[in-house]
């Protein structure tokens, strides 16, 4: 009498591919000086999602129905964006980027950050923000370099005098604000406070 | 799975929205002022570093830039009529591109509107595509009006990649240590101090609010945790009734606190829903049983 034929056995070929994923985890810790661990880490959670919907049905059904270009242009695109992250750069490949948005540890005390308040002629203090003067750039760092620094100073003031006739402004001040992390009773909360680092005339500008 | 049933109204409408989306913000935006910034400050983003310098010299004037920002529209409103969509929406995303490019030659990396690019690039992408498969194809992929689920999954599946990518990177790069320090603290009050376009001078004042540093500092391990599952939003409709509500709140709060507003992630969201399952308008099998034309690629 034969025996019934024993079903080979299979395992899902996602579980498989997270227990290679944990194995070559386990590798890459004792590399991690060629690969650093915070990349070789996204890389392994990326290829886990893959492989999740790879086999996912309703996703195989879908890619199935693609026709072979729809197919490379949505291997492009998301191709595209994961590769563009692993390049660790945000703006050589844009807007293939990497995906950095608040991800480093930051601990330092008082939190401080530097601005530019301009004086106009009538005494009025203003803060002068590219973000809102240029609006067109989303985010700005004042550079460090003293030449450029002073250029931006004058420049955000002409921008302003240019609609404000009336009362332009005569002086540009670099201050550095600060505010404690772990503030003292006694402190004062009303504004953040400031140091003067530089001040720069804008009276003979125009 | 999210979209699988949408038909080609769908993705019109899909069109229509990105599109206008982006001639809202193009509207809205002054490019001509970038003229004034000092060009020491220009490091050029992407492909404008192969441009030759007369080129960027002569685009970073007043009349450069206001003529590419008429440009643009022009192109943009070309695409609106959806008339031969698969050049007009490729024009239109190599000059939005060159836009993203040029404010990001003058500052940091901002993610603002990375995905709504990669939406003009997918909708793009897929109106080659049909007009290759339409044109050179063979008969066993004919129904077209089945296509309209492809560019409209690829935008959600990139918004929810990113959402996704950003978690991972938080979660390797900072390890546990972002969680359980002053992280985000730090972020809030450098963030609300800096004052970007939107200023409401509220986030530096949490270090003398512990309750709301606590809800802050509890809620970056759930927001981070959402951000890294966001791509079961295509799969699971009460996942993404959880994950709406919750990154929509996360987003509202990052702009009480910290001044910062992802507006064009958030226009995405419309995306999230599955319209055609609302409205059966809207899917393919009732474009099918109507005998509507199916979308044509190139017209």
């Amino acid at each position: 009498m034969s025996k019934a034929a024993r079903a080979p056995l299979r395992l899902h070929p996602a579980i498989t591919a997270i227990v290679i994923c944990l194995c070559l985890t386990l590798t890459v810790w004792k590399i991690s000086f060629i690969v650093p661990l915070r990349v070789a880490g996204q890389a392994y959670l990326v290829i886990i999602v893959l492989l999740a919907f790879r086999y996912w049905p309703p996703m195989v059904r879908w890619i199935a129905r693609m026709p072979i270009p729809h197919r490379i242009i949505f291997a492009l695109l998301i191709g595209g964006m994961i590769v563009g992250h692993f390049t660790l750069s945000t703006h050589k490949f844009f807007p293939f980027v990497a995906w950095e948005i608040f991800p480093a540890v930051r601990e330092e005390d008082p939190v401080t950050c530097r601005e530019y308040i301009a004086t106009t002629a009538n005494g009025k203090s203003i803060r002068l923000l590219v973000e809102q003067l240029v609006p067109s750039i989303v985010q700005f760092d004042i550079p460090k370099d003293p030449a450029a620094i002073e250029h931006l100073a004058h420049v955000l003031a002409k921008i302003y005098n240019q609609k404000h006739a009336d009362d332009p402004i005569q002086r540009v001040d670099l201050m550095v604000m600060a505010v404690n992390l772990h503030p003292s009773s006694d402190e004062s909360r009303l504004e953040p406070s400031c140091e003067l680092l530089k001040h720069y005339d804008i009276s003979l500008d125009r | 799975m999210l979209h699988e049933q949408a038909g080609p109204g769908l993705l019109r409408l899909t069109r229509l929205g990105i599109v206008s989306l982006w001639i809202v913000k193009l509207l809205l935006d002054p490019l001509w002022r970038l003229a004034e910034m000092p060009r020491e400050l220009y490091i050029p983003t992407s492909f404008l570093a192969l441009l030759p310098t007369t080129a960027v010299d002569n685009l970073l004037t007043s009349t450069g830039l206001t003529t590419f920002l008429i440009l643009t529209l022009f192109v943009l409103t070309l695409c609106l009529t959806n008339r031969a969509f698969h050049l007009t929406s490729t024009v239109a995303a190599i000059l939005l591109t060159t836009y993203a490019s040029l404010i990001r030659s003058f500052g940091p990396a901002v993610h603002t509107d990375i995905v709504p690019l990669l939406a003009v690039y997918a909708l793009a992408g897929f109106a080659w595509a049909d007009f290759f498969q339409v044109k050179f194809g063979k008969g066993k992929f004919s129904s077209s009006a089945s296509w309209s689920s492809f560019p409209i999954v690829t935008i959600v599946a990139m918004l929810c990649a990113s959402y996704m990518l950003v978690g991972f990177n938080r979660m390797l790069t900072g390890g546990m240590h972002l969680f359980t320090g002053d992280t985000m603290e730090v972020w809030t009050i450098d963030a609300s101090l800096r004052g970007y376009y939107f200023n409401t001078n509220i986030g530096w004042h949490i270090a003398e609010w512990p309750l709301v540093a606590l809800m802050l500092r509890l809620g970056l391990p759930a927001i981070t945790l959402f951000e890294m599952t966001a791509p079961i939003c295509l799969a699971s409709s009460h996942y993404r009734w959880i994950f709406i509500p919750t990154m929509l709140s996360f987003h509202l709060l990052s702009l009480v606190f910290m001044n910062i507003f992802f507006f064009d992630d958030i226009f995405l969201y419309l995306l999230m829903v599955d319209w055609s399952r609302r409205f059966p308008i809207l899917s393919a099998r009732q474009n099918d049983r109507l005998h509507q034309e199916p979308l044509e690629p190139a017209s």
